[in-house]
């Protein structure tokens, strides 16, 4: 098994017919929706020239909001892989009044424009506001600082990683953990030895999916981080704000080094979760 | 180890799984747990490991009340029907699993845990496998790995549960001769769980017939083989002929065929249903009084040293089976068609009241 080079296995025995059909389609469908607009970015600014290009990139005030977007983003996904887990764990092994209602509460943050949430989050979290009062008294400022972008992230990606673990966990045999149970593992070695490294490749999913919708998201940021250059500024919103100055090639150059860096470590994420998914296979 | 169970029983919802257990496994013994499906064989073994909490009653090892124990603590090796490997571990790490999770002080070197692993792999003959996943492995390897695993924390008790049921019958009766080796070269105490007689008869030490619940007979292979309590063993341990009849005055009366019954001397008119194995049917080409049945040859299968001839009777057009040597099938000359005259050489009367048939 180990011999076979499983990437460049082209073809194979599958139910579905027409090979050749369905891949046409894919290429043609990522084409249209993906590549072309993707590659329109690139093309919009390369007109202004490698060396405007590399003085955009490296200004100071475009390498802060990138650190802001990638750090915020990084940690609310990290988070949300923690509790998301967590929360999983619980909507699946436990029975307890009302779960089909608390299972439904998940998926809310897909349902509410970001905007809505970026604003009552921003009222809870304001200095003023029910849970901001609590931390204030603490010396400890949410709204209008970093924390207050990962919180808003936090809430906007949270469904990923409950909804991409949930399933995994659902289809583990109780019976592998009785076994170890036999076996003299504890609780907690039974979870990270057994459990974990199966529910893995769909963690990362959910990581991924988590950190990727963070980092483009904008809408609920905008209100909550306050927006000051160089402190809470993300990505995105620096790139409306070139757009807004009718600053179309500078826009575009950050949104294609946001793009590059983000494929990167998306493939990163991807090259990680292909081993750990087939690495027992 | 000794394992005594006394007075179990468990509810599922309002399905009563178990009914007042009691048994007593002695040490070194390798017992079978035999029984239709939905019988409570799984049950009783999963209680006996702790992973199922019985409703009432006691699981005491070696003289110890172990009832409440956790499965951790009873220290049992249990091999599940669908085998429960990890999949994502080698077939080396899953067999060293039970090692590599001891607290630091009890916990091997590195060394120890590779030779004791090494060892097991060679037991179950596939050293050469160590490094494979179990998705890369026949049913016949994982279930080998799932024994090897199991058995490398040297357990007292091993519990298993169907453990040769996905298999061909080749495979089947290599294992199960290598189980009862291994038993009797370690000092464990076994229970397997099995539905298929021949099996249970074949390895076990004791044989416990389980039924809805209860159980029916406890005895060594021959004991429950040839002297079943009651109708349900006789009839779930091998084939059996039925004949339907009345017994007065220890006498006893099936159609034309009359029978003495010494043992039913105060039985007044019952009905009655005796039991006898094909085995046990003697068959003549002539009539020789009371103590035969008239029946025509409607089948023969002669394949091997045993004959199977089917029979239907002329009196009431009953089915009657039985096995002859292949010997006396030449000397009698039968043929399809043919009549002959049967008569049953051992045989069990059951009145039909005490027991649903
Ligand atoms: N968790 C459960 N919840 C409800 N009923 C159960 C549960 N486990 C077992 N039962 C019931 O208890 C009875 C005994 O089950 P058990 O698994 O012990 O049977 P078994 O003798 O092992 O059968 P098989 O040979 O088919 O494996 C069955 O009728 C089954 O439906
Ligand atoms: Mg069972």
């Amino acid at each position: 098994m180990s011999h076979t080079v499983k990437s460049f296995r082209i073809k194979q025995h599958s139910v579905i017919p027409g090979f050749g059909i369905t891949m046409g389609f894919t290429f043609l469908y990522l084409t249209l929706l993906v590549l072309i607009p993707v590659s329109m970015v690139f093309f919009n600014s390369s007109s202004i020239g490698l060396v405007k290009f590399w003085e955009i990139a490296s200004s100071e005030r475009v390498l802060a909001s990138l650190k802001i977007s990638f750090g915020t983003s990084f940690l609310a996904a990290l988070v949300n892989a923690i509790f998301g887990l967590l929360i999983a764990w619980v909507l699946e092994r436990y029975t307890f009044p009302c779960k089909k209602i608390v299972d439904g509460l998940i998926d809310l943050p897909f349902a509410l424009p970001t905007a809505v949430a970026g604003i009552s989050l921003t009222t809870l979290y304001a200095p003023n506001g029910w849970i901001g009062k609590l931390f204030a008294s603490l010396g400890l400022k949410i709204s209008y600082t970093p924390l207050g972008i990962t919180i808003a992230l936090i809430f906007i990606s949270f469904p990923f990683v409950v909804r991409t673990v949930q399933p995994v966990l659902k289809s583990i045999d109780l019976e592998v953990e009785e076994a170890a149970a036999c076996l003299g593992a504890t609780r907690l070695q039974t979870f990270i030895k057994v459990i974990v490294p199966e529910l893995l490749p769909a963690l990362i999913t959910g990581f991924a999916l988590a950190f990727a919708r963070a980092l483009g998201e904008y809408g609920s940021v905008v209100f909550i981080s306050g927006n000051m250059p160089m402190k809470t500024e993300i990505t995105p919103l620096l790139i409306r704000t070139k757009l807004e100055q009718y600053d179309y090639a500078g826009g575009t150059a950050i949104a294609a080094i946001m793009l590059i860096i983000s494929f990167i470590m998306l493939l990163v994420i991807n090259i990680f979760q292909w081993w750990a998914s087939n690495r027992h296979k | 180890m000794s394992i005594e169970i006394s007075n179990i029983t468990k509810t599922f919802d309002s399905f009563k799984a178990l009914n007042n257990i009691h048994l007593k496994i002695n040490t070194g013994e390798l017992v079978a747990l035999l029984g239709p499906s939905g019988s409570g064989k799984t049950t009783l073994l999963r209680i006996i490991a702790g992973l199922e909490r019985a409703d009432g009653g006691s699981i005491i090892f070696d003289g110890k009340d172990n009832t409440k124990k956790t499965t951790q603590d009873r220290k049992v090796g249990f091999v599940f029907q669908h085998y429960a490997l990890f999949k994502h571990m080698t077939v080396f790490e899953n067999i060293a699993f039970g090692l590599k999770v001891r607290p630091s002080k009890l916990r091997p070197s590195k060394e120890e845990i590779n030779k004791k692993v090494h060892e097991l792999l060679a037991l179950v003959k596939m050293e050469e496998l160590a490094k494979r996943y179990p998705s890369q492995l026949s049913g016949g390897q994982r279930q080998r790995i799932a024994l090897a695993r199991a058995l490398v924390v040297e357990p007292k008790v091993l519990l298993l549960d169907e453990p040769f049921g996905a298999l061909d019958a080749k495979v089947r009766k290599d294992l199960r001769r290598w189980l009862r080796k291994l038993h009797d070269k370690y000092p464990i105490t076994s229970v397997f769980v099995t539905h298929d007689q021949e099996e249970a008869l074949d390895v076990a030490d004791r044989i416990v017939i389980l039924n809805q619940g209860k159980i029916e007979q406890i005895g060594t292979p021959e004991e429950v083989y040839d002297n079943p309590v009651n109708p349900f063993v006789y009839n779930f341990l091998g084939n059996v002929n039925l004949f339907h009849g009345r017994v007065h005055k220890g006498k006893a009366e099936f159609g034309s065929l009359k029978l003495d019954v010494p043992e039913h001397l105060e039985a007044r008119d019952r009905q009655v249903v005796s039991y006898t194995r094909p085995h046990d049917i003697e068959i003549c080409l002539e009539a020789q009084g009371h103590e035969f049945i008239a029946a025509e040859i409607i089948f023969i299968r002669a394949i091997g040293p045993i004959v199977n001839l089917e029979m239907k009777r002329v009196d009431n057009g009953e089915y009657i089976e039985a096995e002859i040597s292949k010997e006396n099938y030449r000397n009698l000359k039968l043929k399809l068609g043919q009549i002959v005259y049967v008569k049953p050489r051992d045989f069990r009367i059951f009145i039909p009241e005490d027991y649903v048939i």
